[in-house]
């Protein structure tokens, strides 16, 4: 059994690793409730992403609220179709596309599965590396606002749905993370045990 | 067992350890909870801090953008404009918005929603600000909160008056509003306390009312004896006390204005939306005072026997000099006069029974009655002029003494009948006329005619050759005297000379005695007598022509003071005649201006003519024919004493200090260059005179 911290092999029978001291689980058996909750509050605050603006555009005393969506449609309305496309895939494609891995690697190591462990191991690397990538939209809100601050002029403030977006992208990290790799093979040799 | 152990790992017995649920379920759990917990929170605060959807209308949404468009209240953010859309059947736009919810309870009845655009008008500017941040609507409400509405019509323009604002609101009626409009001051004593509201037509479509917005304390100076009347562009007044151009500020002469006093104390407080008549000017507002136009009046009639031409319906009919009531209705009626059929010309008369000074609460009985006792003790209807200028009429009732005693009677449909008396009525454009005829036929002819003779006769006394050929003669006269002076004979003469000139004084002052005892007529009679006098002066003069240095004295002296006479006394006399003329003229007496002009000219010919006639101006001219005769015969008798011309030669400079003292600054000198100068200025005096009255012969009327 590896120490989940520093890799050392133990036997297993112990409990805490010799060398780092700590607590060792051949198997964290709470893994899927940790990914549903974290998947679940991801989800909750996607919701609140998408619905409320992500930036408030003031120019002259007229201010202007865009959601994610509205933005996405605005930028092809303007002929800026890559960008649409691009903000569209950073901000759509890929939280929803991780919503949906995670679900179904989560649901997949309590049910049969359709891929094989290899597939879906590499789905789960694929998950872990994107996650971060997410954060994309909400940088450039920051740096928006951090740059466009000409009082009545023209100015950008960050809305509730950059918040709630940079929540619903670290709640998605963190269900991936708490994502127990091992339960993948675990229920392949299950099935072979059978 | 231990055995085992060593061989071979056993199967471990791997169960699922069964923990209470509480147990198993993770702590992250917490975390999607939370979450939901804040996003529904935050769903609901959104939901609930949304606001209170209402639904204004207005004609048009210009400049108005869903999402943008701000609703302020005080100039504070209460809401926004969410969407705009077309009410069914796009008679209007429908503009919905969001209002705060703490605001929202206010939003009664009363509330009112503008859009403030920018706006230039007679009071200033307002609303620049929405020139770059875009239009907003503005609402005003009270701070009542009272059965909420969430649907609103909204004004085109925006209101004058607040919601919250102090003060009073009056309803003004006016015959027409043509003279109102919307935000015209309302003025007290000058000073604007307020404004007015849209004019509109009144529901029975007569009037025009409008509001009118008195603001507190202002308001306070309102009662129900408060007057209102138009101030709007300016007045001319023409009366007794000349003519008086009444301008208000420049705004009410362009927006028109109203003017509001309280004339009399004593009134009740006013009410809101208190209905005030608007009158045409202050003067009528203020006769208006006493009126009470809701009371009872007393309809009497007057049958008058004349025409009633310049009598309208409105005319005033006054007793003792108070208007008590109008002429309401004219109309032509025959009756019965000791049995013949006559027309009589029917006035009716509305009589208000409180300007009888019955009371207030006098009924129209009481004046009946009492207008009965004051016929039986003579009171009678006339007619009697009230413009001048227009020739409008005005009924008098009057108290006349020692009246034939007569009953008021009652007409058939039950007037009162006041009997009359005849009316005094000065047609003033028949006596104008008649003053223009008579202006017509005055004889201004003859007038100028005589003018214009006067002128001649004078010019031509003016331009007499021996007039001028005096100064000449009186010249040579004067050199032949200085070489008779150098004469040893002549020594004794001053006091001989003396005698005589003291003669000759003497006689010129019975002269002017006499003619300062002539008058007018009689004066150029003497005045010719006066000269004959001198020209025999003369004759006698001459015949004692050996005494030579007196009768130059006397001949200079004489012809002086003749001429200096006549002409002053013909000037004089020119001249008071001009002034009776002018007097007469310029008399009141009208009707005897043209007799007494006629008799003046009648006088200034008669003048002229006996002016003409009785040869005064040949008489100068005899006189001063005389007098070159004379100088003539002195210088005959020079000649013929050519031995006393050489001794005087010889003897200059013997009497050297005979010529000093007779010299050029001799007093016998000094007088004849005054004699010359007096005639120089009496020719002078009269080619003036005769100028300006050629110049303006018109002076001769007016007197200037």
């Amino acid at each position: 059994m590896a120490c989940s911290r520093c890799g050392r092999l133990h036997p297993i029978t112990e409990s805490y690793c010799t060398r780092c001291s700590a607590p060792l689980e051949s198997r964290d058996f709470e893994s899927p409730q940790k990914v549903w909750a974290w998947l679940i509050a991801g989800l909750v605050a996607y919701v609140p992403a998408n619905l409320y603006p992500m930036l408030r555009t003031s120019q002259l005393g007229k201010t202007t609220e865009s959601t994610i969506v509205g933005g996405v449609i605005d930028l092809i309305h303007h002929g800026s179709v890559g960008i649409a496309a691009i903000v569209f895939f950073a901000s759509v494609v890929i939280p929803v596309g991780k919503f949906l891995a995670i679900a179904y690697l989560a649901i997949s190591v309590q049910r049969k599965s359709l891929l094989n462990q290899h597939q879906r191991h590499k789905l789960y690397e694929v998950v872990e590396f994107v996650g971060r990538w997410s954060m994309i939209d909400v940088f450039v809100v920051a740096i928006l606002s951090a740059l466009v601050q000409f009082d009545t002029l023209a100015s950008i403030n960050p809305g509730i749905a950059a918040f709630s977006f940079a929540i619903s992208v670290v709640f998605t990290m963190l269900s991936a993370q708490s994502f127990d790799a091992r339960l993948i093979w675990d229920v392949d040799r299950t099935n072979h045990a059978k | 067992m231990p055995s085992d152990q060593n061989q071979s790992p056993a199967n471990m017995d791997v169960r699922p350890v069964k923990r209470p649920i509480w147990q198993r379920i993770s702590i992250v759990w917490i975390v999607p909870v939370l979450a939901l917990i804040v996003s529904l929170g935050v769903a609901y605060q959104n939901y609930a801090n949304q606001g209170v959807a209402i639904e204004i209308t207005f004609e048009n949404a210009a400049g108005m953008a869903a999402g943008e468009t701000l609703i302020k209240y005080r100039d504070v953010t209460v809401g926004s404009v969410e969407k705009v859309a077309f009410a069914d059947g796009l008679t209007d736009v429908v503009v919905h918005a969001r209002i705060d919810q703490n605001i929202a309870p206010y939003l009664d009845d009363d509330a009112m929603f503008w859009v403030v655009r920018p706006d230039v008008s007679l009071r200033g500017i307002s609303g620049l600000d929405t020139v770059l941040g875009g239009v907003y609507i503005e609402g005003n409400w009270d701070k009542q909160a009272d059965v909420a509405q969430t649907s609103f019509i909204g004004l085109e323009t925006p209101p004058l008056t607040r919601a919250d604002q102090p003060g009073t609101i009056v309803t003004l009626r006016a015959p027409d509003g043509s003279a109102l409009a919307k935000g015209a001051p309302l003025l007290h004593k000058g000073i604007q306390v307020g404004y007015l509201e849209t004019p509109d037509l009144a529901f029975n479509g007569k009037d025009v009312i409008v509001s009118a917005f008195i603001e507190a304390p202002y308001d306070a100076q309102v009662t129900s004896n408060t007057r209102f009347w138009d101030t709007s562009g300016f007045s001319v007044k023409f009366g007794t006390g000349g003519v008086s151009l009444d301008v208000n500020s420049l705004a009410s002469l362009i927006e028109g204005g109203i003017a509001f006093d309280t004339m009399v104390s004593g009134g009740r407080p006013v009410v809101q939306d208190q209905v005030f008549d608007l009158f045409p000017d202050e003067d009528t507002a203020r006769s208006s005072l006493f009126a009470r136009p809701n009371q009872a009046v007393l309809n009497v009639s007057v049958l008058f026997e004349q025409s009633v031409s310049g009598l309208s319906v409105g005319s005033e009919v006054r007793f003792s000099g108070i208007r008590i009531g109008e002429v309401t209705d004219l109309s032509a009626s025959v009756m019965e006069v000791r049995g013949v059929p006559a027309v009589r010309l029917r006035a009716n008369l509305a009589i208000e029974p409180a300007r009888l000074g019955l009371g207030e609460d006098a009924t129209p009985a009481d004046a009946s009655a009492f207008l009965a006792d004051y016929v039986a003790r003579g009171l009678r209807a006339r007619m009697i002029t009230g413009n001048i200028l227009s020739g409008s009429l005005q009924v008098e009732l009057l108290e006349i003494e020692n009246a034939r005693p007569q009953e008021m009677t009652t007409t058939e449909d039950g007037y009162d009948v006041i009997p009359t008396t005849k009316s005094e009525i000065t047609d003033v454009a028949a006596t104008a006329e008649g003053v223009l005829d008579r202006i017509n036929n005055l004889p201004v002819e003859e007038l100028m005619t005589g003018a214009i003779d006067m002128m001649d006769s004078f010019e031509r006394l003016a331009n007499d050759e021996n007039l001028r050929a005096a100064p000449a003669s009186l010249t040579a006269l004067m050199d032949e005297a200085r070489g008779l002076i150098a004469n040893e004979d002549i020594q004794a003469v001053p006091a001989e000379m003396r005698g005589a000139v003291t003669d000759v004084r003497q006689s010129l002052a019975d002269l002017n005695a006499i003619m300062a005892s002539a008058d007018e007529q009689q004066i150029v009679i003497k005045l010719a007598e006066t000269l004959e006098t001198a020209n025999a002066a003369i004759a006698n003069i001459e015949e004692s022509t050996r005494n030579l240095p007196q009768i130059t004295a006397q001949i200079e002296a004489i012809i002086a003071k003749a001429n200096a006479l006549e002409l002053d006394s013909l000037v004089a006399n020119a001249t008071a005649t001009l002034a009776s003329i002018d007097t007469l003229i310029g008399s009141d007496t009208t009707a005897e201006l043209p007799a007494s002009l006629s008799a003046a000219l009648d006088e200034m010919t008669v003048f002229l003519a006996e002016v003409r006639k009785g040869g005064a101006i040949e008489n100068v001219n005899a006189a001063l024919q005389s007098a070159s005769e004379a100088a003539k015969a002195i210088e005959t008798s020079v000649q013929g004493l050519p031995d006393l011309s050489a001794r005087a030669s010889r003897l200059v400079a013997e009497t050297e200090a005979v010529i000093a003292s007779f010299g050029e600054r001799s007093r016998f000198s000094a007088e004849t260059l005054g004699t010359l100068r007096d005639i120089q200025s009496a020719a002078d005096a009269v080619t003036n005179l005769a100028r300006t009255i050629q110049r303006n012969p018109s002076s001769l009327l007016t007197g200037r």
